[in-house]
């Protein structure tokens, strides 16, 4: 039994112990993707803690018969589930392998403690057909082992927000089956950070790649509370097709002296200008293109750009997912089946409209 | 000036500047803007033609354009008959050349015209490489033709003894004169009767493929639609490749390349050439390039200033020279066919495994099918018509010139091309008709050369004005394939002229827009070149900024960072080489050359098609 695992190790194959968030990021260093380094908390060490501390009974017993329309039984129900996590002992073995997997991470990253994201990673999480995108918790900016543990812990807890629990009753998704993993991964020092998706959000179109990005961590973008920048380029010629510039006020940056991650406003004259060069944008975007091939389907990736590296060593993806919109759509036909002398009569009796 | 207004003003009531006076006596009555067709003529947009006019129009060069009007009109309107399409107008207004697409005939003329399109047109692209041969055959043999007409040196004292006995030949020097010039005349226009043959068939191909792939990748760029469509085994880079050739093969005659590489002048490497053994033989190759593949224009071949490679071989000796050092130095000096062909194919390829229907990809493939069939045509008969053909048209009508010199009619051979095309017969008759009365006869020598320098000056005055883009009504629509294409008439371009670019203020112009015809992005230096013999000035790494290239300039892009062009759309020289060699280029700016200088430093963003100095010289 395994409670942690290098990401290095995992591949798709490993979802059901490290949950989709995790097993993507091993896939992706397995096919040369440029990913921050990490390890996953299995699904196993949050199974050893809820049976070991004697948790596991209590907490599907309280679930079952939930109306999950009945907001107040919802929000008791969730807060007693995650009292009951929060409070329990987690055995020291678990423990240990955490902070063997920490110290392994410090040593691996040549600095004594380094600081990292923890985000849950649930086993039905991200796929294609059911997205629990969001609904569990990601801690930025996390140092020592004390706090990773403490941060596991909150992350195991996230399983049973009310909305989440919600969720699962009403997509018929049974509560012990979907468990937790939890993903310990470094930190990028981000100067820029944002998505991308290997298709047009927009309309559809997958010759695209469409990136948005900001000033410093990616979670205001993906938060949406800033307006990003954006960036339409054609996969085939790797040509900016469309660029928007917008005016960024805040950003999200570790704030030292609290200790936490915080948004502050970007100097002014930082706002309007691009966050990134074009030759980032291009390296983006042969990567966007690499992980779409890689997972045969369009997907919704979260990159940054660390500022402590040169290019093209700065370039980060720190997670990918499948899109989900546009790919359960069924494809329409654009031209509607017309032949070239069809269409060479159309155009033939065309005018084109110029506005006064 | 007129934004508020949203029309541009009225071609009757502008006033052009007052040292261009007397600008209507150079020009054919027909091309004035006059009271008899006020009405129609007010009604219709007319911009100003920089593709094919970007200068003052000298009398004579007019011929190209009258013959495309007729021509380019003809087979949208009564030949092949694209339904809602009529013909392009032209006037001159001073020296400029202004032109306008007429809006569409009544629906009834529509429908018929639709009936007719689909019965003549598919043939052609069915048969289009058929088509071509014979195209290309008829053409040759209409070039060499005109190649021999024979134009008298002079008018003798006495005709020959041969022309009258035994038997008198029944027509002389007179007359063979002024057939001479009425036969270059006629060829001339029925070589751009034969221009056009399927080039509207062509373009009308192309904006229907960049339609469809538009509608399947939204915002594909115009340089992508390009390079899908383009063609590597293209006539346009004849004239290089065989500068290739020629260098390679001076590699293995070690003296030739020595004299190749040095500083003298084309006529003293010939003289050289001649004396080694190895040289006579490169010069035979070299005289098996130059027809018809020096005949190449060094400027568009409008204009009979520009000259070609035959009349400035210090053109082609240099690129040699360039070429045989860059040989030497062990570097790959050929486009290499096969590679762009191949690059084009992948990235096809790669646009078609996007497709998500299988019906879309068949509707993908067969429009593309359709474009690349007819293509070449577009790419192919530039060089035997604007290059070749006129070349061959600029020499004999300078013998002319020669002769006309000779008897004193004008001061200098060039000084013909000051008069249009109803004019030299007249002139011709006069020097026949003296020649004729006998000796003593006074003729009007004088009256031609005054002629003459008054129309210099004026063509001079007018370098210096800047014409207005537009004049008249912008339209509600439309059809016309060229307008649409070539010129890029779009609402976005209507609106920048509307707009009104003030050149007084030049200096304060800080960016600039154009065709985004190559991508990339890339700062550097500029270097304006208005004439293709400045091109010595220009230095490895520098952004080019040129009113408009062809492929004499071909040499040059392996040298620059960066092209900016006054002139020329997507299907542009300049936009097809750049795209070719890897380097970003903005086309048809329309100012580039008259608000870049020398020196300035330039963001040039073949993506998007803007132009930025970002620095001004000193």
């Amino acid at each position: 039994m395994d409670y942690v695992l290098n990401f290095e190790s995992l591949d798709k194959s490993a979802l059901p112990m490290v949950g989709g968030k995790n097993a993507s990021l091993g896939e992706m260093i397995k096919a040369g993707i440029r990913v921050p380094p990490g390890f996953a908390v299995t699904t196993d060490s949050y199974l050893a803690f809820i049976t070991e501390a004697e948790i596991k009974d209590k907490i599907y017993a309280v679930l079952t018969d939930l109306n999950p329309d009945d907001v107040n039984a919802l929000n008791n129900v969730a807060a007693e589930v995650q009292e009951l996590i929060k409070k329990a002992p987690i055995p020291e073995n678990i423990q240990n392998a955490i902070g063997d997997g920490y110290s392994q991470l410090c040593n691996q990253c040549v600095v004594e403690i380094v600081p990292v994201a923890v985000r849950s990673s649930a086993t039905a999480e991200d796929l294609p057909t059911a997205s629990f995108a969001g609904q569990q918790d990601t801690y930025l900016w996390v140092e020592g082992t004390d706090k990773v543990i403490q941060n596991v812990r909150k992350c195991w807890a996230s399983l049973f927000t009310p909305r989440a629990i919600a969720y699962r009753i009403k997509n018929n998704f049974e509560h012990e089956k979907v468990l937790i993993s939890v993903g310990i991964q470094k930190m990028v020092n981000s100067r820029a950070a944002g998505v991308m998706f290997t298709i047009n959000p927009t309309n559809g179109d997958i010759s695209k790649v469409v990136i948005e990005g900001s000033w410093g961590l990616g979670e205001t973008v993906v938060s949406g509370s800033v307006n990003p920048d954006k960036f339409v380029v054609d996969k085939v010629m790797m040509e900016i097709n469309e660029r928007s510039i917008s005016t960024k006020h805040i950003e999200c940056v570790y704030d030292v002296e609290k200790g936490e991650v915080v948004n502050t406003d970007v100097d002014e004259d930082m706002q309007c200008q691009c966050c990134m060069e074009d030759r980032e944008i291009k390296e983006l975007v042969k990567v966007a293109k690499q992980i779409e091939s890689h997972y045969g389907r369009p997907m919704d990736i979260e990159w940054a750009i660390d500022k402590d590296f040169s290019f093209p060593k700065n370039m980060f993806i720190v997670q990918a997912r499948p899109e989900t919109v546009w790919s359960q759509r069924k494809p329409e036909s654009k031209i509607g089946g017309k032949t070239g002398r069809q269409l060479l009569m159309e155009q033939a009796m065309k005018r084109i409209k110029i506005p006064g | 000036m007129a934004e508020d207004t949203g029309r541009f003003p009225d071609p009757h009531e502008f006033q052009v500047p007052p040292e261009l006076e007397g600008w209507e006596e150079m020009y054919p009555t027909h091309y004035l803007f006059s009271q008899d067709r006020a009405e129609w003529e007010k009604a219709q947009f007319w911009y100003q033609d920089k593709i094919h006019a970007p200068e003052p129009m000298p009398p004579l060069d007019l011929i190209f354009q009258e013959a495309w009007q007729i021509s380019l009109s003809q087979y949208t309107t009564r030949v092949f008959c694209i339904p809602p399409a009529q013909g392009i107008a032209q006037r001159m207004l001073g020296p400029y050349m202004y032109i306008c697409a007429i809006p569409p005939p009544p629906e009834v003329v529509i429908g018929e015209k639709a009936q007719l399109f689909e019965k003549r047109v598919f043939y052609v692209f069915e048969h289009y490489d058929e088509l071509w041969d014979k195209w290309l055959y008829k053409f040759r043999s209409l070039g060499d033709e005109m190649a021999a007409v024979k134009i008298p040196p002079e008018l003798p004292k006495f005709v020959p003894e041969a022309e009258v006995l035994p038997a008198p030949t029944g027509c002389y020097v007179s007359y063979d004169l002024i057939e001479a010039f009425d036969t270059l005349v006629n060829q001339m226009f029925k070589g751009w009767q034969y221009h056009f043959e399927m080039l509207n068939l062509t373009y009308l191909a192309y904006l229907m493929f960049a339609d469809v792939a538009r509608k399947l990748f939204p915002g594909i760029s115009e340089s992508a639609i390009g390079k899908m469509v383009a063609g590597a085994y293209v006539s346009m880079f004849r004239p290089e490749e065989e500068l290739c050739r020629l260098a390679r093969l001076a590699m293995s005659m070690r003296e030739v390349s020595d004299v190749l590489k040095s500083g003298m002048s084309a006529d003293q490497k010939f003289a050289e050439l001649q004396k080694l053994p190895d040289g006579k033989q490169w010069l035979e190759e070299f005289d098996k390039a130059k027809d018809p593949w020096f005949y190449v224009s060094c400027g568009s071949g409008w204009f009979h200033y520009e000259g070609s490679w035959n009349t400035n071989l210090d053109i082609p000796y240099g690129y040699i020279k360039g070429y045989v050092e860059r040989l030497e130095n062990g570097e790959k000096i050929e486009r290499s066919m096969d590679e762009i062909e191949k690059q084009r194919d992948e990235i096809v390829a790669e646009y078609r495994k996007l497709i998500k229907t299988d019906e879309d990809r068949k509707s993908f493939e067969d429009a593309y099918n359709t474009i690349r069939t007819i293509y070449r045509y577009a790419e192919d008969h530039l060089f035997w018509v604007e290059h070749w053909f006129h070349t061959i048209w600029f020499q004999k009508i300078r013998e002319i010139g020669s002769l006309l010199v000779k008897h004193d009619m004008i001061n200098e051979v060039d000084d013909i091309f000051m008069f249009n095309r109803y004019e030299i017969p007249e002139l011709l008759t006069e020097l026949a008709t003296g020649w004729a009365l006998g000796v003593d006869i006074p003729l009007r020598g004088q009256y031609y050369k005054d002629k003459a320098e008054k129309r210099k000056k004026i063509l001079d005055a007018a370098k210096e004005w800047n014409p207005i883009p537009a004049l008249g009504v912008p339209p509600e629509e439309v059809a016309e394939p060229f307008t649409i294409m070539l010129w890029g008439i779009t609402t976005d371009k209507v609106k920048e002229w509307l707009k009104g670019v003030d050149v007084a203020a030049a200096e304060d112009i800080s960016e600039i827009k154009g065709f985004a015809s190559s991508a990339g992005v890339i700062e550097g230096p500029a270097r304006v070149l208005k004439l293709l013999k400045d091109i010595v000035d220009l230095q490895p790494g520098e952004i080019l900024v040129c009113p408009s290239t062809n492929p004499s300039w071909a040499p040059v892009f392996t040298k620059i960072k960066a092209a900016v062009t006054d002139i020329g759309g997507l299907t542009s020289h300049a936009a097809i080489v750049c795209r070719e060699y890897g380097v970003p280029s903005v086309t048809g700016t329309g100012v580039a050359t008259q608000v870049i200088k020398t020196g300035d430093i330039l963001k040039v963003d073949g993506d998007t098609g803007v132009v930025t100095i970002v620095e001004r010289k000193g």
